[in-house]
């Protein structure tokens, strides 16, 4: 081929190679990107301390590990368990990793959530689970702090009063800070994504 | 006529008035229900809640309205849904009953329509089975055998 010809050829090659070199260059440095929605609190998570069936439990007993908070209550038989078996999930993701993430269900029904029922109920999802309770001011206290809403409302003569309530997971990391919501439906592979790059940095 | 071709006619009117008949039910709507699942839970969790694959293969629309089953107190018709406020709710179907077009699948699933078992009065263990019959508008009652086992993923 002609000397031209031949240029042209080695150019395009260096493009190429140059632009596979760019692609990988941008695939390994930049930045992680969250699949949960990143808060940047000012002021750590709210402390709190509510009652479990082994005793009382505060936000603060957790420090250093990644706390997952959701709030549901027993009664709820689709979305909480739904919820629930995703994180379950998540921590079979994480391997041993799982030992540095804390689960915290917070009841949003306390009248009929007692602390033995709550502490069955999530303990079927996995051993570590933990479920909490308190009273109904404690409990408004709590949700509020965290934007959390929950609302009774009438069901049907057989299913009593339904809640309802805001199905996310609220992600602190180990400094104790909210740092990550994970919205309703979140995957259990996006949550382990995430929850692996917390526990690694 | 011969008794031979008497006994020829008997048998094609009989095949023509099973083959009527045939035709006649073949109108009208024709449940399906494949899929059917329940998640396993403690006897703590007092509801569960129960999914499934309801097909119409007919040619009339029909509706779901109720169901029992020795495992339940009250088998009620639920639906999960997102409320103004973005939180989770659920309330029970509206007009109390789950239409199933002619010719169309609903699918009872997780974080929508479902079957709720109120009072339950066991343990659902993976692995076993539970006993439901799903009462029809139209196509009456059909019992219906449940898997009790973790969400396919």
């Amino acid at each position: 081929m002609s000397s031209t010809a031949k240029r042209g050829l080695w150019m395009g090659v260096g493009a190429l190679l140059l632009v596979v070199l760019g692609w990988w260059g941008w695939q390994r440095f930049r930045p992680y990107a969250f699949h949960g929605t990143v808060l940047q609190s000012a002021e750590p998570a709210p402390d709190f301390t509510l009652m479990s069936a082994d005793g009382p439990v505060s936000l603060s007993d957790f420090r250093g590990k990644i706390v997952l908070l959701y709030f549901g209550y027993t009664f709820c038989p689709d979305v909480c368990p739904t919820t629930l078996f995703e994180v379950q999930r998540t921590m079979e993701l994480l391997g041993e990793d799982a030992d540095e993430v804390q689960l915290i269900m917070i009841s949003v029904d306390p009248l009929r959530d007692t602390p033995e029922r709550l502490k069955e109920y999530v303990q079927y999802f996995h051993p570590s689970f933990i479920g909490v309770t308190g009273s109904d001011e404690e409990i408004a206290q709590v949700a509020t702090q965290y934007g959390i809403y929950y609302q009774k409302h009438e069901g049907t003569p057989a299913t009593g009063y339904l809640v309802d309530h805001t199905a996310t997971i609220t992600v602190i990391d180990r400094e104790g800070y909210v740092k990550l919501i994970f919205p309703y439906g979140t995957p259990a592979e996006d949550m382990a994504a995430d929850l692996e790059y917390l526990i690694k940095h | 006529m011969t008794r031979r071709a008497f006994a020829l006619f008997l048998l094609v009117g009989a095949w023509l008035a099973l083959t009527l008949a045939a035709c006649q039910k073949a109108q009208g709507p024709n449940i399906e229900i494949s899929d059917a699942w329940g998640r396993p839970s403690p006897k703590v969790a007092t509801a569960g809640a129960f999914y499934m694959k309801i097909r119409n293969t007919g040619s009339e629309d029909d509706a779901l309205i109720g169901g029992e089953s020795p495992a339940c107190g009250t088998v009620e018709l639920h639906e999960s849904f997102k409320t103004p406020e973005g939180a989770m709710g659920m309330r029970p179907v509206e007009g109390g009953k789950i239409v199933i077009p002619a010719g169309e699948t609903v699918e009872l699933k997780m974080g929508g329509l479902h079957i709720m078992c109120i009072d339950k009065k066991v343990d659902f263990k993976p692995g076993t089975t539970v006993q439901l019959t799903l009462h029809f508008e139209k196509s009456g009652d059909i019992p219906v055998e449940l898997e009790i086992r973790q969400p396919m993923k």
